[in-house]
């Protein structure tokens, strides 16, 4: 395998990093492939659970028509949405939940000292092999509920867009999230966990149905709301595309939140006592 | 069949709950995972109320009305605490690194002790279990159960969740003995658990094979039992004939699990040393 080579002194510093990322990332996949076993267990119990997700929008439709005005296939683009983007943020950045441990053990000094952003270090150092089960089905249900809304081929560079931007601010508020582990000591990202859990069981169903309280806290707040339920609306054309501004935006405003906290974080860390 | 079941000699009763009480003791020094599964099951049954108030609104869905789907949500609530409620990692710990092969020099029983920290680990979410469902009932009152003897049933059928959920996951852990690791073949059964147990989606909105196939599995009883008999969907002796069938799945995953294990010792590896 050809490797390319940059030179640390002459390279962009964005494109060092990324160069780091890629080659990083790379090493653990490697690593994957030795243990094929393990790779199959994860990636179908990621596959099961959601082929139990379909199953469970399936036989609810076989019961009742609509969930806050949405349809079966509606419900799938959402469904599917959210899965793409939360798969594809375990295959690219999983690592971001180990800062916990990292920062007990005192595992961040030895990346402070890399000439390569720590973050970019932290975030390559795991993928989530179930993401490669979820990512499959989750595009399954995704060009499923696509075809079965009837929606135009014209609209796929809109739903690249979209799904970009989601995936960005999936990966920026997971990152946050974990981070949180810089001044709350624990194993357990447990703000992560919130995340996964308010991705898995509140925004699966159309904000609608919730208080409005909760609908402006999802989508102003804590944007997940532009993360999933604002490009199926812009989608299936519930909403304007004016509203096609919201999710750059968000992605754009998510990432700076989560550099704050994770530079924030990294001032604050004072390493392990020794 | 009846020498699988015994235990070897020598493991007596005082071991068992020495075992609980330390395992018990241990989760309650935890304070913030005790509080967090507190909010992430309270979090959860006011999402499962919002989404199935909003389903059901005057009319019912498998032949649950709201009265009856919020007794049902707070049943999946209790129920649900206490099946992700023990400690499979600490069992499948003691595969993964090797503690296992000192666990068979010792004079107790590897089934038993687990058994017994399970329980006691489990035990220790009772009081989030309780409380939850008290501030719940205060919140959403919810129908009241069918009879009297009906409500001493469901506390019945909910206290089998203990051994089953036990059953569960004990039988699980012994695939580690050949993967390896643990992290896939959990979220397998915790996959497992919540959809077929009814947690999910109430079996009775799910076609007819499927409950059938459900039905054949021991997860139904993680709440659909309870729910069903708290609910007065079945009478009297249809739910003497379920909590029975608990007891039964609890026995037969208890020598099956004897089984594999006289296989999965021979699969010991012994790492380092």
């Amino acid at each position: 395998m050809a490797e390319t080579t940059i030179d640390i002194r002459t390279a962009s510093p964005v494109r060092h990093a990324a160069e780091v990322y890629r080659r990083s990332l790379v090493a653990h996949l490697r690593s994957i492939v030795e243990y094929p076993a393990d790779f199959w267990v994860m990636a179908s119990s990621g596959a099961l659970w959601q082929i139990l997700q379909f199953a469970f929008i399936a036989i609810l439709f076989a019961n009742v028509s609509a969930v806050a005005g949405w349809g079966y296939h509606e419900m799938l683009l959402l469904i599917g949405f959210l899965t793409l983007t939360g798969g594809t943020t375990a295959m690219l950045c999983d690592g971001v939940w180990s800062i916990g441990s990292m920062v007990i053990k005192g595992e961040i000094d030895y990346r402070i000292t890399r000439p390569a952003p720590v973050i970019v270090q932290v975030a390559s150092t795991h993928v989530g092999m179930q993401a490669f089960g979820e990512v499959t089905l989750g595009a399954a249900m995704f060009v499923y509920g696509w075809i079965g809304a009837g929606l135009s081929p014209a609209l796929i560079p809109v739903a690249l867009l979209l799904l970009a931007c989601g995936l960005v601010i999936e990966m920026a508020l997971m990152t946050a999230m974990c981070a949180v582990n810089f001044w709350v000591k624990g194993t357990a990202s447990i703000f992560g966990f919130i995340l996964v859990d308010l991705q898995e069981n509140v925004m699966r169903f159309p904000l609608g149905i919730y208080p409005a309280a909760v609908r402006v806290v999802a989508t102003f707040v804590v944007p997940l709301g532009f993360a999933s339920f604002v490009p199926v609306q812009i989608l299936t054309s519930r909403l304007s595309a004016w509203w096609l501004i919201g999710p750059p935006v968000a992605a754009a405003a998510t990432v700076a939140a989560a550099a704050l906290v994770v530079r924030a974080g990294l001032r604050s860390y004072d390493s392990a006592g020794h | 069949m009846a020498d699988a079941i015994a235990a070897p000699r020598g493991h007596r009763f005082a071991a068992d709950r020495a075992l609980a009480l330390i395992s018990f003791k241990r989760r309650l020094a935890y304070k913030t995972t005790w509080l967090f599964s507190i909010t992430f099951g309270g979090w959860q049954l006011l999402v499962g109320i919002v989404v199935w108030e909003h389903i059901i609104g005057a009319g019912s869905v498998g032949g649950y009305d709201w009265d009856a789907m919020r007794a049902y949500l707070l049943i999946g609530f209790v129920t649900s605490t206490i099946a992700w409620g023990g400690a499979d990692w600490q069992m499948a710990n003691r595969i993964l690194d090797g503690l296992v092969a000192i666990d068979m020099t010792k004079p107790v029983d590897f089934q038993r002790a687990r058994a017994a920290e399970y329980v006691g680990g489990a035990a220790s979410v009772l009081p989030t279990a309780v409380l939850g469902a008290v501030a719940a009932w205060f919140l959403f009152d919810p129908q009241l159960p069918v009879t009297p003897l009906a409500g001493v049933l469901t506390v019945v059928s909910i206290l089998f969740i203990f051994p089953m959920a036990f059953g569960v996951g004990y039988l699980s852990i012994m695939l580690c003995f050949w993967t390896r690791r643990y992290l896939g073949i959990q979220w397998a059964k915790d996959g497992f658990v919540a959809f077929f147990s009814g947690m999910m989606v109430p079996l009775a909105l799910m076609p007819g094979w499927l409950q059938v196939l459900s039905w054949c599995l021991p997860f139904p009883h993680f709440t659909t039992t309870p729910a069903a008999i708290y609910l007065g969907r079945v009478d009297t002796l249809g739910a003497l004939g379920l909590i029975a069938a608990e007891a039964a799945w609890v026995v037969v995953m208890w020598g099956g699990a004897r089984l594999i294990w006289r296989r999965a010792i021979k699969k010991v590896t012994i790492h380092g040393g």
